[in-house]
């Protein structure tokens, strides 16, 4: 939808205020997926959908109604629903009026090529993949994934444009491309994956080759016992540990609520003196949105400054609490939830995740890490398992692969041990660096 | 409306489907959550819209859209045949569909009390007495607590000629107390984590006693506190039924998906250690222990007259006295297990996402007993209620889940509460260790409504019914061991 089209939409839902207030909030476009398995295309999608959601407030008291009806009938029904919401709801003592117009810093974050790009061409470049596989034995599994606008997965679609009755208006456009590939052999796995705003930037065969590599390279892994070792983590399992991190401690309604590991600690040391943490939408690997959900523009936050806790995210709501200003890190409101964090940036070195292998005598080189979950939220310690390519390595060389591991280890911890770092990426929506890790806990095993 | 989906169909026909299906969806949702006595989220959603799938030349294609006019109808076809042409470029073997006789039926989920009627000043207060007996007890930090009713009516067509309106409604809600000091977060929640939802109406909110059990949940939260941590080691653990049903969620109703065993599913949520070679060979547990699929549970979130292939709910067993029996499958897949008739379980999360095998109800059946029983028969174990997190491997054998509470058990009574309780271990060790089922008197149709699955992610909703049972010698205290 473009800037002319979503303000007219917009513009309809936040008319009528007659001395209420009211946010109108537009999200979608289109989202394409091309899905393959055992050598070929399995599922093959294709989605096109705006969600609009209107919030109306009578003075402290506010309601919500959202649909994808976009017609004037469509928006007049939501803004009716939500203003008989609003009178019902008991007033909220510190609901904020909404804010007045901003500046924002402009993102290119769209390619017209990626926008386009059909089904047609996602095939071949899931035809390139499948053959390398198909030729080292081996099967493929994976998706590219191409979009416009601000569909994510599960459906959830964060903002394209805002508007409220104060006058704000905030729009912002993007794309997104990205390719995940496994390629299997029995319980043998290896994974690669890109991202990018730009499909062009994606290269299939490339991604097929790596993966078929890990693959080959994870056939008969040997067995070593659980423990602590050293380990390397390359950037997608960094990405996962830090992205939950994330959730549950950086912003500033956790540490309010004391449920952070940062509450009672800003401006001490949390963690080794070469961790910096950030979030910045405006980094050139992340081209995110320059707004929040209030349309708040953005800030570039400093969280963690070689080691110092330094400053959760904001949102409108805690900054007023702590007498600070919003960073534009808030969800719609009102939410339980607090700012969230959703640009990570985590600061790395120079080299490649080969120069930290190098570094170690004996040890662990883990490609991914699947399904962690918190077990202890204020020292982070996430459970999860390595997944898609666990090696040992001795002597500074990988030397095999080795039998799945569940971990039990506080993240905080481990971004205390952090020996070196590779150059960053962006993987899993973080942009991070791969790192060694002195010690990580592998608590037990598995059956492959 | 359903104009629409004909056209659809017609449309994707002609340019040259072999199978066509379309689903024309109308879904309503109302959510109310209360956080320490406000208000936290008060909000109706609506959405519509049609999806299309086809086969062409043997091979998968799917549009949706939500521009329910003549014109976005029949491009949302073409879209999704051009979509089917594409994959049909790079395919192994063409699709071949179980037959499945043509069904026209209209079918709606039992319901007393529509929920959309009852008025919102009704709900919140009910919130508000909750969120007031939560906040009564000194020491609670959070209180959160929310209702949540959803509606969808579908209007199923296929190029067979089904022609199948379905209308499924469930209720539900739930709430937590969280209590904070120094480095603890401690949690429970009523009356179970994630929240308790049926496919009724608003009889079953009020079956369900919110706002007397309140003071008792903010009590444990805050007695967990002081409590001792629990030990780590192994020992007989005894399962509440909440946290038994997320066990069968994950360590049988996931590893028995069709597509996941198939490989369909290996990149992002991986495969299953139940390949095709286990069904009728693997002992997967102990002759205690049978798990029932069944879509047409009364009340369950997953039970309805048909699924989103058109195919009739159906009950089966997946393990029975202990033996692996049996998947969860679709039309495409029936055949890789000799079967010529799909089990029914394909489901999607509304009109924007395709189809794919879901699992549907799933069930502990009842052994005998109840819960007092069993643990007088428990010289020494851990009795853990109400989860708090999980984790399970890529082939579905190591698993981990962390509780909000437990008790220790010592001839046959509880002693001491403990906090931080987790306990791992491997899926048919694990259901191979069960001894002690309880039966009917404590078995109770839980939830879970935030299964994620699929790529684009998809989250759908079923029961799991459970009574407590016991397991023998699990690995307890995992991620608060001293090492």
């Amino acid at each position: 939808m473009t800037r002319a089209e979503a303000q007219a939409v917009l513009e309809q839902a936040v008319s009528r205020a007659s001395g209420r207030e009211i946010e109108a909030v537009l999200g979608g476009g289109t989202a394409e997926l091309t899905r393959f398995a055992n050598n070929e295309i399995t599922q093959n999608v294709s989605e096109r959908r705006y969600v609009l959601s209107i919030r109306v407030a009578r003075g402290r008291k506010t309601g919500r109604a959202t649909g994808n009806d976009l017609s004037r009938e469509g928006i007049a029904r939501l803004q009716a629903q939500a203003d008989a919401a609003a009178a019902l709801s008991p007033e909220i003592p510190d609901l904020l009026p909404v804010p007045a117009p901003q500046t924002y810093r402009t993102v290119d974050g769209t390619d017209p090529e990626t926008a386009s790009l059909g089904p047609d061409a996602r095939a071949r470049e899931v035809a390139r993949a499948v053959a390398i596989c198909r030729a080292a034995g081996v099967n493929a599994a994976g998706i590219y994934e191409t979009g416009a606008g601000t569909i994510g997965d599960y459906g959830v679609v964060s903002p394209l444009a805002i508007a409220n009755s104060a006058g704000l208006f905030a729009y912002h456009q993007s794309t997104d491309a990205s390719f995940r590939i496994s390629a299997m052999d029995g319980t043998a796995s290896g994974w690669a994956g890109a991202e990018s705003h730009r499909a062009g930037d994606i290269d299939g065969g490339a991604l097929a080759d790596r993966a078929v590599g890990k693959c080959v390279g994870s056939r008969a892994p040997a067995s070593w016992e659980p423990g602590r070792y050293t380990v390397v983590l390359e950037p997608a399992a960094v990405a996962d540990l830090i992205q939950d991190m994330s959730w549950i401690s950086l912003g500033a309604l956790a540490v309010q609520e004391g449920r952070s590991f940062l509450s009672g600690r800003i401006g001490t040391r949390v963690m080794g003196e070469n961790v910096t943490l950030r979030d910045d939408p405006y980094h050139p690997l992340h081209r995110g949105c320059p707004f929040d959900a209030e349309g708040v523009p953005t800030r570039p936050v400093t969280i963690i400054e070689r080691g110092m806790a330094v400053s959760p995210v904001y949102d409108r709501q805690t900054a007023a609490k702590d007498g600070v200003e919003s960073t534009g890190h808030g969800l719609p409101v009102p939410n339980p939830i607090g700012p969230l964090a959703t640009s990570l940036v985590l600061e790395g070195g120079e080299g490649e995740v080969e120069d930290l292998i190098a570094g170690v005598e004996r040890g662990l080189l883990v490609t991914r890490v699947w399904y962690t979950n918190v077990v202890d939220p204020m020292t982070v310690t996430l459970t999860g398992m390595t997944r898609d390519g666990l090696f040992a390595i001795e002597g500074g060389k990988v030397t095999g692969a080795v039998r799945n591991f569940r971990f039990n280890q506080s993240i905080v911890q481990m971004l205390h041990e952090v020996e070196a770092m590779s150059r960053v990426q962006r993987i899993e929506g973080v942009v991070c660096p791969g790192l060694r890790i002195r010690s990580f806990h592998m608590s037990s095993g598995t059956e492959f | 409306m359903s104009d629409l989906a004909r056209l659809a169909l017609d449309e994707a026909t002609r340019r040259g489907a072999g199978y066509a299906d379309a689903r024309l969806l109308d879904q309503n949702r109302e959510d109310l959550l209360v956080k320490n006595g406000q208000v936290a989220s008060l909000e109706q959603t609506e959405s519509r819209g049609l999806g299309v799938r086809v086969l062409v030349n043997g091979a998968w294609g799917y549009a949706a859209t939500d521009e329910l006019t003549k014109d976005g109808a029949a491009a949302c076809a073409a879209r999704a045949v051009a979509i089917g042409r594409a994959s049909a470029s790079v395919l192994a073997k063409p699709v071949r569909l179980a037959p499945e006789p043509p069904q026209t039926a209209v079918w709606s989920s039992p319901c007393a009390v529509d929920p959309f009627t009852v008025p919102l000043e009704r709900k919140l207060d009910l919130l508000l007495a909750v969120d007031a007996g939560l906040r009564g007890v000194r020491g609670v930090t959070i209180a959160e607590s929310g209702l949540t009713f959803v509606r969808k009516r579908q209007r199923f067509l296929s190029s067979e000629g089904s022609d199948i309106d379905q209308t499924i409604l469930r209720s539900g809600g739930g709430y937590s107390a969280t209590a904070v000091a120094g480095n603890e977060v401690q949690r429970r929640s009523f009356p179970q984590a994630e929240g308790y939802h049926q496919t009724r109406g608003w009889e079953f909110i009020e079956s369900v006693p919110w706002v007397a059990e309140a003071p008792r949940i903010a009590e444990e939260a805050v007695a967990l506190l002081r409590a001792d941590q629990c030990p780590h080691g192994e020992f007989d653990v005894i399962l509440e039924g909440s946290q038994l049903a997320l066990q069968i969620h994950e360590s049988v109703g996931h590893p028995t998906e069709l597509d996941r065993v198939l490989g369909m599913e290996a990149n992002y949520a991986g495969t299953s250690f139940l390949t095709l070679d286990k069904k009728g060979t693997l002992r997967f547990g102990s002759p205690k222990v049978n798990l029932v699929a069944d879509a047409t549970l009364p009340d369950g979130l997953a039970t309805f007259a048909f699924d989103d292939e058109g195919v009739a709910a159906q009950r089966w067993h997946i393990v029975r006295d202990g033996m692996f029996e049996g998947y969860l499958t679709s039309r495409e897949l029936a055949h890789t297990v000799g079967d010529n008739r799909s089990r029914g379980c394909v489901r999607a999360d509304g009109w924007n996402h395709i189809p794919m095998i879901r699992m549907v109800n799933l069930s502990l059946m009842p052994g005998a007993g109840s819960l007092d029983d069993l643990l007088g028969d428990t010289d020494h174990g851990i009795y853990m209620e109400t989860n708090r997190s999980w984790s399970i491997d890529q082939l579905r054998y190591n698993f981990q889940f962390k509780t909000e509470i437990a008790w220790e058990v010592k001839r046959g009574k509880r002693i001491r509460m403990l906090k931080n309780p987790t306990y791992q271990g491997i899926t048919p060790q694990f259901w191979n260790s069960c001894d002690f089922v309880c039966g009917t008197e404590a078995w109770r149709p839980w939830s879970v409504v935030n299964c994620g699955k699929g790529q684009p992610g998809q989250v759908a909703e079923m029961t799991h019914g459970a009574a407590p049972a016991r397991f023998r010698a699990v690995k307890v205290g995992a991620g608060y061991e001293d090492d």
